[in-house]
């Protein structure tokens, strides 16, 4: 197969060290899919094969492990990934209305990229942020908490000046207490 | 129980600013109890009867004492032995592991170098979810700055003890939380949970001997080796005893993670610890341990404690102390249908009882939810978690077809009033 | 010796088996899909469940507990177990189905999860009829289906490779034909896709399943998902008979059947040998089943004017070939054997025309150096070298073949496409009279003077011997103009033959091929000669060789077909390396 796709020397020394990790190559796998989303935005059929062929592992196991884990974008998505949680406790405190706020804000349905290629939606299961509900996560990275329609505004207008929301450490409710 | 909990000094996330930042840690004591099981006359042996002693029950879910666990692994052979950390933390209404991972990180790591040694492991691993990958950052860190203090590494502290320690991250994938696929997911494959027998301890990662333990069942080790067994075993439940990270959510003012004993009253948890529940509506239900812990109607929690033996008694389990509380507007068909689909997407695919049948239950939810379901079909639904529920290699289908048996059962009136008289005709 | 109780009934063992496989070599039966002998057992389809219990031990004196009636006292585990994974221990009891309610309601449970997103598209579905998932829903399966929602839907028609179709909504996902190419063929071609229920087998995007033993996982689907791209909706399985034979490909002498209808071969599938193939055939050995079928050669031929082959009737072909042959003397005629052909028939042609005096046979062997894989594939391309070889044919170069056929004037050529494979070339034939013995049309035969039909592996019984020395066996499968199924008693008999009229599946005369066994041929050509031989069946051939030639001593039909074939002594697999 033709590949359009290469790594940087920077990729490639990535991918050693993660190697040098594990008694054998193919616990290399997710990693190396990590490195490879990470820097081309998804792991579509080429990237599958770039990631065998630089593990030197057959295509099929890598396109067998790309394919079971949701993360991986198996075809090329928006810039900024909105993943909205509507598990149970996201459920709960109104995660369904802050996914239905952004596909309306947005004009697309979860599973959707707007026109632009600016922003994808999916509604996705629990992230672990459930105190902090409803919440989001971007591009798998950063989490965005205690969402209102407000907050998401915010967040689409600094998304669109190419400005990632920052880290919100969420403190222990205990500790705030005292201090 | 008398028990103040305003008075309880957190131990596992003290309240001390950047304890995460290891000069802070060692400060305040950190890395001591590692210490002493390496500079004294502490060999393995001892180790493990005192975490044994101190009844830390596994903080993922199961509940098994962390230290009768240790005590499976083979005799050493020469050949790589291997701890592996859960951090995958994917188990809804669980949110506690990354709060180490963010506020005392060394504290894990302590416990699992701890444990390491005591099971003379050569490698570490911890594996934290995919989406979790700003505390994955921040593990990397804790780690990079315990190898350069010499914590890990070879001969660490001069003892002669070796161990590498190593953090990877999964990829999205709930069933990953199970041990087994997540050896598998470190392995670099599908998450697909293995046969057992053979068990971790004999055969686990590569082939070689592997223990797995919880984030938070790790960070309670260096607490137990420094106050010891009978201190620990000594708070909270007798039977489930130390402290526990409990993940509140849910409809109540103050949700997050809180600190106390094991043991604890629910309603105390409900309305005073997390500031009792929001609007100052009523409760209708709790689940106490993660999504797949059976539900509980908030007119049975009198008198019920989180800890094992009470939540049994009660009718649910302590899973992962991860507690979602329900107001009287919450509707327990949407509810229960978004469970279902839950486990539906995370079934691994592997079995066939939970591979169909997770998916015939979200469908069957689904059409109740939609007003087209027959009370014949709750039947079906009871039917069908009898068809799943130990059935599988794993024990995801068990945890999908819980909350289906016990939601039904009892909110049964709700899910009736939803079932329209049958129309079923064959036209 | 170690025992266990399975139903009731007691059984003693030896080493640490596996339950599923021990019930099964027992004779009985428990269902299962995703399990097969040759691979590990993930036990995924869970529908082996048994119920399994342990005698309980007092762990001081080690002897078993006793309960009032002096009965072991039994602690039961307390799930369901999978036979498939499950390993036996000393005094462990079994409920199968066919003792305990609790274990047939799980393996009906488990049927009925895998039916629910199963299409019930059986009779469109070539795998019906011989569906493991078919067979075992009518023994164990659920009455009828509560199902009411909608089925998953993936893709359909999917050509995998060049070879294999998958269409994935019938798959169960058992993962047999991901551990064949992960465990057997090692060729790591086909995964897993996705999850849960949208999962299914599928290779690498933009990768072929062109594995050379690809079509074993056609064989080994338990469902209708993989299924042969040739065979596909050719034949209903029930409509077939199956007729054990041996590959002729190669040298490997994988065991095969041979299905057929009205008179042709549709296709070969692997048999059975647990010292030759176990399980598997190479795809290459199965497109050999067109050779039976196609370009056969039908009447006597012979060149009339120029290079013109035109047909003739079998007393002209007998006459000409006799008459050629007592024009010469017997040193101007070159006999070449064939490697290609069974041990029968080159004992045949030999004794006739060393009774005629000839002295010096020859053949010519088939090797492609590098062509074998130390599986199923071997260099030898031909399926009985070592037979030829032990009934005293010489080999030849291609150089001294051609400088012997330029000096004699009758060549007498066996069943091997001389030309076609390169070893002559057509012009090398043109000077000698050449008779050909050959099953099909090829340029060899083109290039003949003479051809005499004679009947292929398929329409007769003989034998073979393959690279490792081991004699194996043909039965005929198809009948010629000359033979008759109900009274050649080699031929195996089908459903339809048992339980059908007639008329049900040998209608067409066309299918019969005008051939006759080489034996036969000779018989006649010697009467005409007037030579003292007079061969039988080949079964009584079989018998004459045996008691005449040593490296084939002890050899009859009967042990061949009682032992699965036989290792010929002194013919060894470490001796057939050189």
């Amino acid at each position: 197969m033709a590949n359009n796709y290469e790594f940087t020397p920077e990729d490639l020394k990535e991918i050693e060290t993660i190697k040098a990790k594990f008694p054998e190559v193919m616990p290399a796998t997710l990693p190396t899919l990590w490195v490879a989303q990470r820097r081309f935005g998804h792991v579509e059929p080429e990237v599958q094969h770039l990631v065998a062929e630089t593990l030197d592992l057959p295509v099929s196991h890598v396109h067998g492990v790309a394919t079971f884990y949701t993360q991986y974008y198996k075809e090329k998505m928006g810039k900024y990934v909105l993943d909205v949680c509507t598990t149970t406790s996201c459920q709960l405190c109104g995660g369904y209305d802050m996914l239905h706020y952004l596909e309306n804000k947005l004009g697309i349905k979860a599973g959707e990229t707007t026109k632009d290629g600016m922003f994808s939606i999916q509604s996705v299961e629990c992230l672990g942020a459930c105190g902090y509900a409803p919440m989001m996560q971007i591009t798998n990275d950063v989490y965005v908490n205690n969402l209102t329609e407000e907050k998401l505004d915010d967040v689409i207008e600094s998304l669109k000046a190419d400005k990632m929301p920052e880290f919100e450490s969420v403190g222990m409710p205990q500790h705030t207490e005292r201090s | 129980m008398s028990f103040d909990w305003k008075s309880y000094t957190p131990v596992i996330i003290p309240d001390i600013p950047n304890l995460h930042e290891i000069d802070v840690y060692t400060k305040n004591g950190g890395y001591d109890s590692l210490k002493k099981v390496l500079s004294n006359d502490w060999d393995s042996e001892k180790v493990i009867n005192e975490v044994k002693a101190a009844n830390i029950r596994g903080r993922g879910g199961a509940g098994f004492n962390a230290g009768l666990k240790w005590s499976f692994m083979p005799k050493p052979d020469g050949g790589p032995r291997y701890l592996a950390c859960n951090g995958d933390e994917s188990e809804p209404g669980t949110f506690k592991d990354r709060k180490i991972f963010e506020y005392n990180p060394h504290l894990f790591i302590e416990g699992a170098l701890i444990a390491a040694y005591a099971m003379q492991c050569s490698a570490i691993y911890v594996y934290i979810r995919g989406e979790y990958y700003s505390w994955i950052k921040m593990m990397e860190k804790a780690l990079k700055d315990a190898y350069d203090k010499g914590f890990i590494g070879k001969n660490i502290l001069g003892s002669g003890f070796d161990v590498e320690f190593h953090v990877t991250g999964g990829a999205g994938a709930y069933i990953c939380g199970e041990e087994t696929s997540m050896l598998e997911s470190l392995e670099g494959k599908r998450g697909y949970p293995r046969v057992k027998p053979p068990f971790p301890a004999q055969k686990g990662l590569w082939g070689r001997p592997t223990t797995i333990n919880n984030i938070e069942t790790l960070a309670c080790v260096p607490l137990v080796i420094k106050n010891g067994a009978d201190w620990f075993s000594g708070i909270g439940a007798e039977t489930h005893p130390g402290p526990v990270l409990y993940g509140i959510s849910g409809h109540v003012n103050r949700p997050g993670v809180y600190e106390l004993p094991t043991g604890m009253p629910v309603l105390t948890l409900i309305e005073e610890v997390a500031g009792g529940m929001r609007n100052g509506k009523k409760l209708k239900g709790l689940i106490p341990g993660g999504s797949s812990t059976p539900i509980l109607r908030g007119d049975t929690l009198e008198g019920v404690n989180m800890d094992a033996d009470s939540l049994r008694e009660a009718g649910s389990m302590m899973g992962t102390a991860g507690m979602i509380v329900m107001d009287e507007d919450t509707d327990m068909v949407e509810m229960l249908w978004r469970i279902s689909h839950f486990y539906h997407h995370e079934s691994c695919g592997q079995c066939t009882p939970c591979r169909e049948g997770t998916g015939w239950l979200e469908k069957i939810l689904l059409k109740i939810r939609n007003g087209d379901g027959e009370i014949r079909d709750l039947e079906l639904l009871i039917d069908l978690c009898s068809q799943m529920e130990g059935r599988t290699i794993c024990a995801l289908a068990d945890a999908a077809a819980w909350p289906v048996r016990y939601t039904i059962d009892r909110f049964r009136d709700e899910f009736e009033a939803r079932c329209k008289k049958s129309t079923y005709a064959l036209a | 010796m170690p025992e266990i109780f399975i139903d009731g009934k007691r059984y003693e063992f030896e080493g640490k088996p596996k339950l599923l496989q021990f019930i099964l070599d027992n004779g009985k039966e428990v269902p299962f899909f995703c399990y097969h002998p040759e691979m590990s057992a993930p036990a995924n389809c869970r529908q082996c469940y048994v119920k399994v219990g342990t005698p309980v031990q007092n762990r001081e004196t080690g002897e078993y507990e006793l309960d009032e009636n002096g009965e072991r006292v039994i602690r039961w585990f307390p799930k369901m177990q999978t036979s498939c994974s499950m390993e036996m221990t000393d005094g462990m009891v079994v409920h199968t189905q066919e003792t305990s309610e609790e274990v047939a309601r799980a393996q009906k449970d488990t049927m009925e999860l895998i039916l629910i997103n199963h299409p019930l598209d059986c009779p469109i579905c070539d795998q019906a009829g011989e569906c493991p998932l078919q067979i075992q829903t009518y023994k164990y399966g659920p009455e009828g289906s509560r199902f009411e929602v909608k089925k998953v839907h993936k893709p359909k028609r999917v050509e995998l490779g060049p070879r294999v179709t998958l269409d994935a909504e019938r798959c169960i996902n058992c993962t047999r034909c991901v551990r064949f190419t992960e465990e057997i063929s090692e060729t790591y071609q086909l995964t897993i896709a996705s999850r849960g229920d949208k999962n299914y087998p599928i290779t690498a995007p933009g990768m072929e399943f062109d594995d050379p033993y690809s079509l074993n996982t056609v064989d080994i689907c338990p469902v209708g998902a993989l299924t042969s791209t040739d065979f596909r909706f050719k034949a209903r399985v029930w409509e077939m008979n199956q007729t054990p034979s041996i590959d002729i490909t190669g040298g490997k002498g994988t065991n095969v059947d041979l299905w057929t209808r009205d008179n042709l071969v549709l296709r070969l599938t692997p048999r059975y040998n647990e010292n030759v193939n176990t399980h598997w055939m190479p795809d290459e050995a199965r497109m050999a089943y067109t050779k039976f079928n196609e370009n056969r050669i039908s009447r006597p031929s012979i060149k009339a004017d120029g290079d013109n082959q035109i047909k003739t009737s079998w007393n002209n072909a007998i006459e000409t070939f006799a008459e050629k042959l007592e024009a010469v003397k017997p040193a101007d005629v070159l006999v070449l054997g064939s490697a290609h052909a069974s041990v029968e028939e080159n004992y045949a042609l030999m004794k006739t025309f060393s009774t005629w005096g000839v002295n010096d046979f020859y053949f010519s062997p088939d090797v492609k150096e590098g062509f074998g894989d130390d599986f199923l594939l071997t260099d030898d391309q031909a399926p009985n070298t070592k037979g030829v070889k032990a009934l005293g044919f010489s080999e030849t170069s291609a150089e001294d073949l051609k400088a012997a056929i330029k000096s004699a004037k009758v060549v007498v050529l066996l069943n091997d496409e001389l030309v076609d494979r390169g070893v002559l070339d057509s012009e090398d034939l043109k000077k000698p009279y050449v008779i050909s013995l050959a099953t099909n049309e090829t340029e060899t035969s083109k290039s003949t003077d003479l051809v005499i039909p004679i009947t292929c592996i398929a329409e007769h019984a003989a034998s073979y011997v393959n690279v490792e020395g081991r004699i194996q066996r043909s039965l005929p499968a198809k009948e010629t103009k000359y033979t008759h199924r109900k009274l050649d008693l080699e031929m195996s008999e089908g459903r339809l033959d048992r339980y059908g009229t007639n008329f049900d599946n040998w209608v067409n005369e066309d299918n019969k091929v005008d051939c006759t066994p080489t034996w036969e041929l000779m018989n006649n050509l010697g009467k005409r000669l007037g030579l003292s031989i007079q061969f039988g069946t080949s079964r009584e051939i079989m018998d004459e060789i045996a008691s005449s030639n040593s490296s084939f001593e002890g050899v009859s039909y009967e042990k061949m077909d009682d032992e699965n074939g036989i290792q010929l002594t002194g013919m060894n697999k470490e001796e057939v390396s050189a």
